[in-house]
């Protein structure tokens, strides 16, 4: 039978300390080690993307193109195109004494319009033009959800009156869709 | 001689043996400590987002594409739980606050908020709180950190579910290409209008052609850049697939020769198309786009080429939401199955790669999806009365809401919607179809067809939703949580927050 000696018990206590501890000091190191590839918690304060240096900022209403060159022909209300071109239809375009009135017919998905913008610009019988006004659609999330009562609203009337200052010397009109969100 | 031998002996055996308790301690106690290649800490998250899926439109793909007692891929991640998604009004406090207000049926900016930052804010919002205030998006979070990042989509990459991650705006529908004070301003917010310096008033386009928060960005929506914003990209070193100076759209092609580290490819103008519409007409334009799959096949091959930091990729399956808002149920069942592959593709990459999480859920249901029994109606025209009378009962025997015998509406409750009858808009449900578990005569749109499916409105609901998750850490998952848990489970997760 083996006997423990008060000198072979110290010792064994002795060599379980020792390694207990190096195997402790080596299995943090390989642990920091580790952790420089790791990402680090981030101050939330200087995460968030809040500036954008190359971007001037926004002036105004936007404005399209061809509304400048339109020159529709006396009596007639022209189209100028936009970026949206391809997920709408106009219809009924009239010009209604100074204001040009229509519908604006979506072709693409929509569940909710959330954003349209019609930009219409007025022109002298000679084709210059003259001013410009929009019609404006804006969902407003607190205001009832008005097209969820029925089908999805893909028919957005409007009526654009030309500026009382020019009103008597219109003679054509052109429209443009500059703004279109919906999903 | 004999004593002494076995005396070492045993100093030995406990020497091997302390040394091995000790090192387990320390791996015990820091899990992230070993070396990498040798245990499985997350150094990926693959966030894929069906919007608008809830459970029933996952049920209800199973059974069309695999039978009842098939499943997805998404089903076979071996972590399941729910998630509530509710927003908050404009102005109302965190969950707790004495100002709290909450909206009970979220949109999609108001959900991918809750999880990008882990804030509720009010529907609309993106990358803001309630009361206005920029709050950081976890992509910010880990491109600040170093790793990669990647933000896939079906819509345009523009819409609320992409932009929560890489934008900051009071209002979803300021996405670009021009600001418009109507889509970009919010007086009920910010009290007056804001400087259009400032970012949350920036058209959405603008801030992701310029902060360079994603590395990779697939989707739609070309229509919302310009010329200006292709010079900002690439100025900021993406290689831009096609040309939003020319509105040029990218192609599958153009996709499958990409190999730079920052990508930028938008493949239509607008949405993406339906998988429907590109099985049918192979030969369209539209059928030039990359799927969803596809789409995240490269976003990981290119954000894992040669990385050691590790990505963060979101992707989103856009489309169920959109065609069920439509109510269209053949197309939002194969918009299921075209997500499912992409959860395909990341589960399969997950399990090679075995430092990767992958989470699937939603943002929100859509428009009350659900199965019907065959040969039933839809509408709430049951019979019979209810049978909730019992006298005899106190537990049940409360006086029922309608007392008469229903009937039948045969305008409303017969038409199948996907049959013969799917111009008539009267017949708004069920549609029907075929499963595997049908004899091969059984059609869709026939009153035979097994799998009855009806609508309860056109918009969103506010049933939880579900989540499936697959990797190291997804046991969090596997529970009853709230969306803006999400921020915190793949922020710890990726070790972006504490």
């Amino acid at each position: 039978m083996t006997r423990i000696t008060p000198r072979l018990a110290a010792l064994v206590v002795a060599a379980v300390v020792v390694t207990v501890a190096v195997s402790w000091v080596v299995g943090s190191a390989l642990a920091s080690r580790s952790e420089e590839d790791r990402p680090v918690a981030l101050d939330p304060a200087e995460v968030a993307q809040t500036t954008l240096p190359d971007l001037a900022p926004a002036h105004g209403e936007p404005e399209l193109d061809g509304l400048a060159d339109a020159a529709p022909a006396a009596g007639a209300v022209g189209t100028v195109s936009g970026p949206f071109d391809d997920r709408y239809s106009f219809g009924r375009l009239r010009l209604d004494g100074a204001a040009v009135t229509g519908a604006v017919h979506i072709t693409s998905d929509v569940s909710d319009l959330l954003e349209l913008q019609v930009l219409a610009g007025f022109y002298d019988a000679r084709g210059r033009l003259l001013a410009t006004g929009r019609a404006t659609h804006h969902l407003d999330e607190d205001s009832g959800h008005e097209a969820h009562a029925g089908p999805p609203s893909e028919l957005e009337r409007f009526r654009i009156a030309a500026p009382r200052r020019i009103a008597d010397r219109v003679a054509s009109a052109a429209v443009g869709v500059p703004v279109l969100v919906n999903e | 001689m004999r004593r002494p031998a076995r005396s070492t002996s045993v100093v030995l055996a406990l020497a091997v043996a302390s040394s091995v308790i000790g090192t387990l301690g320390v791996a015990n106690a820091e899990p992230r400590g070993s070396e990498k290649p040798k245990n499985n800490d997350i150094k990926n998250v693959i966030y894929l987002l069906g919007d608008g899926m809830g459970r029933t439109h996952v049920t209800a793909a199973r059974e069309r594409y695999y039978g009842a007692d098939g499943e997805l891929v998404m089903e076979s991640l071996p972590a399941v739980g729910q998630v509530s998604t509710y927003a908050v009004e404009p102005m109302s406090g965190q969950p707790g606050a004495a100002d709290f207000k909450p909206n009970y049926v979220t949109d999609s900016a108001s959900a991918a908020t809750a999880w990008s930052s882990g804030v509720k804010t009010y529907n609309a919002a993106l990358g803001v709180d309630a009361k206005g205030k920029v709050v950081p998006t976890l992509m910010e979070y880990a491109k600040k950190a170093g790793l990669r990042t990647g933000n896939v989509s079906t819509a345009e990459i523009t819409d609320a579910t992409p932009a929560g991650q890489m934008s900051h705006a009071l209002l979803r529908g300021c996405q670009g290409p021009t600001y418009s004070e109507a889509a970009c301003q919010n007086t009920e917010i910010t009290g007056s209008a804001l400087p259009t310096s400032d970012v949350r008033v920036t058209p959405i386009a603008d801030q992701i052609a310029r902060n360079g928060t994603a590395d990779v960005i697939l989707g739609g929506g070309l229509a919302r850049f310009d010329a200006e914003d292709e010079a900002a990209l690439k100025k900021n070193g993406y290689t831009v697939l096609g040309s939003p100076a020319s509105q040029t759209v990218a192609t599958r092609g153009d996709l499958a020769a990409a190999s730079s580290k920052k990508v930028f490819g938008l493949f239509n103008t607008g949405n993406l198309t339906i998988e429907k519409y590109k099985r049918e007409n192979p030969s369209s334009v539209q059928a030039e786009e990359p799927s969803v799959a596809e789409m995240t096949k490269k976003a990981i091959a290119l954000l894992s080429s040669g990385n050691k930091k590790g990505f963060y990729l979101q992707v989103e399956g856009a489309l169920i939401d959109k065609r069920s808002h439509a109510n269209d149920a053949a197309q939002t069942l194969e918009e299921m199955k075209a997500f499912d592959e992409a959860v395909r593709v990341a589960r399969d990459f997950a399990k090679k790669d075995g430092h990767t999480l992958v989470i699937v859920t939603a943002d929100h249901e859509c428009a009350g999806f659900n199965i019907i029994e065959q040969g039933t109606f839809t509408n709430a025209e049951a019979t019979v009365p209810p049978t909730n009378v019992d006298s005899g009962n106190t537990a049940n025997n409360s006086t029922p809401t309608r007392t008469a015998r229903g009937a039948k509406d045969p305008a409303r409750s017969t038409g199948i919607v996907n049959g013969a009858g799917s111009a008539d808009p009267n017949n708004f449900a069920p549609a029907t179809f075929r499963t595997p578990d049908d004899p091969a005569s059984v059609t869709d749109g026939s009153p035979e067809a097994s799998l009855w499916l009806s609508y309860l409105s056109g918009n969103h609901t506010g049933a939880d939703v579900p989540v499936f998750a697959y990797g190291k850490g997804s046991n969090k998952l596997a529970d009853s949580i709230d969306n803006t848990d999400l921020f915190d489970i793949v922020g710890r997760a990726l070790h972006l927050t504490k």
